[in-house]
């Protein structure tokens, strides 16, 4: 709606048209100066991180005073005593983070992290591709949902956006992104581009001609599509994905989701829209070997915090305050290790949300002992807070969406109140 | 058994093709067909029915293919092609090279061990430390595997993906069963399973070559019962766990090990044992199946049906599961057949028809009510049969399958008075998908100028069409995979059981256009890895003079029956700009031609035609590439 975004889109940006390749600096200045603007700022952003095989809730954020769990993992069990080589991070004399995880320690201390344990789905299926699926569609029972949670906030965002309103650093489409309305899912951003690698006259001259042939096309889908594109291409022209320098010294893991969370605050710097968005993590389904202070567990949550670290410190002041990092996996794992060194798939885990808003530095949720009787089907941690219940709240009051009859369907829950108001 | 009834099939089909050989062959082969297609009076030439007919029914026109099918007659042709069984082979040598492609389900299973299978025996022969605390690295471990793997010659899991995505590929891009073809991918997508639940994995060949592929054009509930009986379906949709009440198998260590030997990937024995009454319920009636067969598969959403049709008709299909395999698969099951006697199963009431396996003692055995119907107890295997075959002929999936069969094979919105005219048939016809495309095929909607180019292509039917029109060598299939996956449609991979949906909305979206533009220009200037071209074979090995001619001749050869005059009219200022001109010429000089050579040789009496050559052919390369990449090849 707002003219100076349509000026955006349609105007002073048109001025690339054929320089894509080489844009004349002068072009890069008025634009840098244009996007000083903050046009976009206005808008909240939510970046969703999929942690794919299910997190061992229990060993990320360890009730270390259960004497069940101390019992049910005889090599697994870690504690916060001062005594053990593999002391687990004191968050509140009853949960310990993992020590692989201590760029979480402050930002907890900062009341700027929040966790919610116990959270899982109230679907009981343990298999991966299931709980996977209801967690991204966001109807626990029902298979058929077509389209995933985030495209319908999307949907829902109920103002003027731009072709990277939502955007997933993943090849494919994630589920949580299937529907109706424009996303776009690329795994590499220097891949957004027309890229006949040959020459800058190749390039300018066959983007020219899609352009136009674009432009001209009959068909209404394809003509307003490809005017999106080349506007997005457009506008990500002027941002230099291959030598980025994050901010505040921030250091980013090389790892994929490194990447991933550098790139999508490169768009967040950019100004070119983001509101929502993806990236995944994955590794944690560790039925072999899943060690303790050293070992596989310990290098996903460090990369894991190391990675959601950096991207915070690189937002820094200028856009902390509008950003929100939500965590996500689709089940925990038994409270039981099993016979070789793992543990297997089970019911509730925790998840980890960064802002500046939240109610931080609190394990919100209810895990009970973790003797017999409190475990779901005798095994697994019990399932105490809906997904939904998280999801629907961080949407309603961090995205302003309250519209959980869309959202989430058949949910009829209330929020855990995470946030200050 | 299988193999003798596989040959009478075969000896049965040549006598009857001879048969119609003699019979028929004094007359004229047009006069042949017993339907004339209505397009004249929509205001279609020959020609561009012949070009509408191949964008409906193949992958993509190979280059003079319209003159053929204009030769044959429209109608001869789409009747050969409903017969199918033209032979193949420039495919099947093609086919030859793959060494996965007739495993059976069971063969399959002990072929390929799961990822943590693998994973055990290399722990198990120390390759991997099994109880160390201190682990080493990831990638450390995924050289240890792969040395592992190799060393013992064990097939993985990713060498079946790769054998039977390939098959898909070359099958599209050079079967001349074409609407065989076409067909295949349009079921699998409408019952669709995925990949993504890595139990499918071993299922998914089997499922499309013994159950999709050859019931493509046969009566559509002979369709949905072998979809419903398939390993690949009951997995992907749960139904294989789903047991009744009365479950004899009650006790939860052994319910659950018989779960978790497929679904869950425990490695241990589960040691705590199950007290809860309520959520062992939770594990025994399973809906999944029984919503998704209403819902997608038969009636619709809209299709008239109720939660609790749905719960009566998961209890009748409770039982349903899957043979044991060999060493690899349903061990726990095999323990209940010993206990039971293989040769008493029939009598007992389970019943077995090769991978499928009805476990009456999973069975629901009371009365049930499904959509009116009552199902009185003790109906056993047959009420499931029963409920299937009521759904099948149901007016509600007449009228879904027929509109999306139209939407598919015509239109995104295709007209109501056709999905009319094809839920007739389907009604009167006993659901036979051949009738349902011969009456949709003979409808004046069909060949209407609404219709004509108004489907967008799917990826996958976009890289095939390409291929096809440029008569490129697929030489390595497997590498386009990522393509397909760049532009949005990583076959196999779609996770939900809807299937990729069939809109052109959903097709089109910024990045996955950005990326067939890309794809233009990769294929055509021999960048897309797995796949070679030979763009002036294309015309003869005659050179275009310049761009112009280029564009022209090309855009012809590769868009034939289309009104091209608009893409060209706008591309050639941008072609023939003077100053881009110079520019391209100035770069390919300064880069491409000339390095070392120029001190030794005189460029410019020597070279003269190569240095013209070179830069023409990227020149084509890029008419080529923007041709493939433009809206009008989008559309078909």
């Amino acid at each position: 709606m707002s003219s100076r975004r349509g000026f955006v889109k349609s105007g002073a940006l048109a001025v690339f048209g054929i320089s894509m390749g080489g844009v004349p600096a002068f072009v890069l200045k008025a634009v840098s100066q244009f996007n000083s603007n903050k046009l976009y700022r206005k808008n909240k952003i939510l970046i969703c991180i999929f942690q794919r095989g299910a997190m061992d809730g229990l060993m990320a954020v360890t009730p270390f005073t259960d004497p069940f769990l101390k019992a049910a993992r005889p090599t697994l069990f870690m504690s916060a005593a001062k005594s053990d080589a593999n002391k687990l991070i004191d968050l509140d004399g009853r949960f310990g983070l993992h020590p692989s995880m201590k760029a979480f320690e402050q930002l907890y201390k900062n009341k700027q992290l929040a966790i919610v344990h116990g959270i899982g789905s109230p679907n009981n299926s343990r298999s991966h591709f299931d709980a996977q699926d209801f967690m991204e569609s966001g109807t626990p029972f029902n298979k058929g949902t077509e389209s995933g949670w985030l495209n319908r906030a999307v949907g829902l965002m109920g103002h003027d956006a731009t072709p990277f309103r939502a955007v997933s650093m993943t090849a494919s489409q994630p589920r949580s992104f299937y529907g109706l309305h424009p996303t776009v899912s690329i795994a590499n951003l220097e891949d957004f581009a027309i890229n006949n690698r040959k020459s800058t006259a190749d390039i300018n001259l066959t983007a020219k001609s899609f352009e136009d042939l674009y432009d001209q096309t009959t068909s209404g889908l394809l003509q307003h599509t490809g005017k999106e594109t080349f506007d997005a291409v457009k506008m990500l022209s002027n941002v230099d994905v291959k030598n980025y320098q994050p901010a505040n010294g921030a250091q980013y893991p090389k790892s994929s989701l490194g990447n991933s969370l550098k790139q999508i605050a490169q768009l967040i710097k950019a100004d070119v829209g983001l509101e929502i968005g993806f990236a995944e993590s994955t590794g944690w389904d560790t039925h072999f070997n899943q060690g303790t202070s050293n070992g596989i567990f310990a290098r996903n949550v460090a990369d894991l915090s190391n990675s959601i670290a950096a991207f915070w410190t690189d937002m820094g002041a200028n856009y902390q305050d509008d950003v929100v990092i939500m965590t996500m996996t689709e089940f925990g794992r038994t409270v039981k290790q099993n016979g070789s060194g793992g543990t297997d798939h089970g019911r509730a885990s925790c998840n980890f949300i960064l802002g500046n808003y939240l109610k931080g530095g609190i394990v919100h949720g209810d895990v009970k002992p973790l003797a017999i009787e409190n475990l779901e089907d005798g095994r697994d941690v019990a399932v105490t807070t809906d997904f939904r219940a998280v999801f629907s709240e961080v949407a309603d009051k961090h995205l302003l969406l309250n519209n959980d009859h869309l959202l989430f369907p058949d949910w009829k829950g209330t929020h855990l109140d995470l946030f200050n108001t | 058994m299988v193999k003798n009834n596989f040959l009478f099939i075969v000896l049965a089909g040549l006598l009857v093709k001879a048969f119609l050989f003699f019979s028929f062959k004094p007359q004229e082969e047009k006069k042949l067909s017993v339907f004339h297609f209505p397009y004249q009076s929509q205001g279609l030439t020959e020609r561009q029915a012949a070009a509408h007919l191949l964008s409906r029914f193949t992958y993509g026109a190979t280059p003079g293919q319209i003159d053929e099918v204009v030769k044959t007659g429209l109608e001869n042709w789409f009747e050969k092609q409903l017969q199918g069984g033209l032979p193949d082979d420039s495919l099947d040598k093609r086919l030859a090279n793959y060494e996965f492609l007739n495993l059976s389900n069971t063969e399959s299973v002990n072929t390929f061990p799961k990822p943590l299978k693998i994973l055990k025996m290399a722990s198990d022969d120390g390759v991997i430390p099994k109880d160390s605390v201190q682990l080493i690295d990831k990638d450390q471990v995924r050289l240890r595997l792969s040395q592992y793997v190799k060393s013992k010659n064990i097939h993985t899991q990713p060498q079946l993906i790769r054998s039977f995505v390939s098959q898909r590929i070359l099958r599209a891009t050079y079967s001349n069963n074409q609407l065989q073809e076409v067909l295949t991918g349009f079921w699998f997508n409408h019952f669709n399973v995925a990949l993504t639940k890595p139990q499918v994995i071993h299922f998914a060949p089997a499922y499309e070559r013994d159950v999709i592929r050859p019931n493509v054009l046969g009566k559509f509930s002979q369709l949905l019962i072998a979809t419903a009986k398939s390993p690949a379906m009951l997995t992907y949709l749960d139904n294989f766990i789903s047991s009744g009440e009365n479950d004899s198998l009650a006790n939860p260590q052994g319910r659950r090990r018989l779960q978790s030997d497929d679904e869950e990937s425990d490695s241990s024995k589960i040691s705590f044992v199950n007290k809860n009454k309520n959520t062992k319920r939770n594990k025994g009636l399973n809906e999944n199946y029984a919503r998704e067969v209403m819902e997608l598969h038969t009636l619709g959403v809209d299709g008239g049906y109720t939660q609790a049709d749905v719960t009566n008709a998961a209890r009748l299909l409770t039982g349903w599961s899957i043979y044991p395999m060999g060493e690899e698969y349903g061990g726990q099951l095999k323990k209940l057949i010993d206990a039971v006697g293989e040769g008493k199963l029939i009598e007992r009431g389970y019943l077995r028809d090769g991978d499928f396996f009805f476990i009456k003692s999973r069975h629901d055995a009371k009365e049930k009510n499904v959509l009116g119907k009552s199902y009185p107890e003790n109906g056993g295997y047959q009420e499931g049969v029963d409920l299937l075959n009521a759904l099948a002929h149901h007016v509600a999936t007449a009228n879904f399958i027929s509109k999306k069969m139209a939407t598919y094979f015509v239109a995104d919105h295709p007209s109501p008075l056709l999905i009319n005219k094809m839920s007739k048939t389907f009604l009167e016809k006993d659901g036979d998908i051949k009738q349902v495309m011969m009456t949709m095929v003979n409808a004046p909607e069909f060949w209407n100028k609404d219709a004509v180019r108004q489907k967008t292509k799917s990826p996958f039917e976009l890289l095939v069409s390409a291929a096809r029109s440029l008569n490129a060598e697929v030489y390595a299939p497997f590498q386009v995979f990522k393509t397909l996956d760049k532009m949005g449609q990583k076959i196999y991979y779609y996770q939900a059981p809807t299937g990729f949906p069939d809109r052109a909305d959903y097709w089109i979206n910024t990045g996955a256009l950005l990326n067939r533009m890309n794809f233009g220009i990769d294929i055509a200037s021999q960048k897309l890895r797995g796949v070679k071209v030979d763009l002036l074979k294309l015309n003869n090995y005659q050179e275009p003079e310049n761009a112009e001619a280029a564009l022209k001749t090309y855009a012809k050869l590769l868009l034939p029956e289309r009104d091209m005059e608009p893409t060209i009219k706008r591309l050639m200022p941008l072609l023939t700009d003077p100053s881009l001109q110079q520019q391209l010429l100035k770069q390919s000089n300064q880069k491409e031609r000339y390095g070392k050579i120029d001190d030794l040789f005189d460029l410019d009496n020597m070279d003269q035609e190569d240095k013209w050559t070179e830069k023409e052919s990227s020149m084509l390369a890029q008419v080529v590439g923007i041709i493939i990449g433009s809206p009008e090849f989008q559309r078909r």
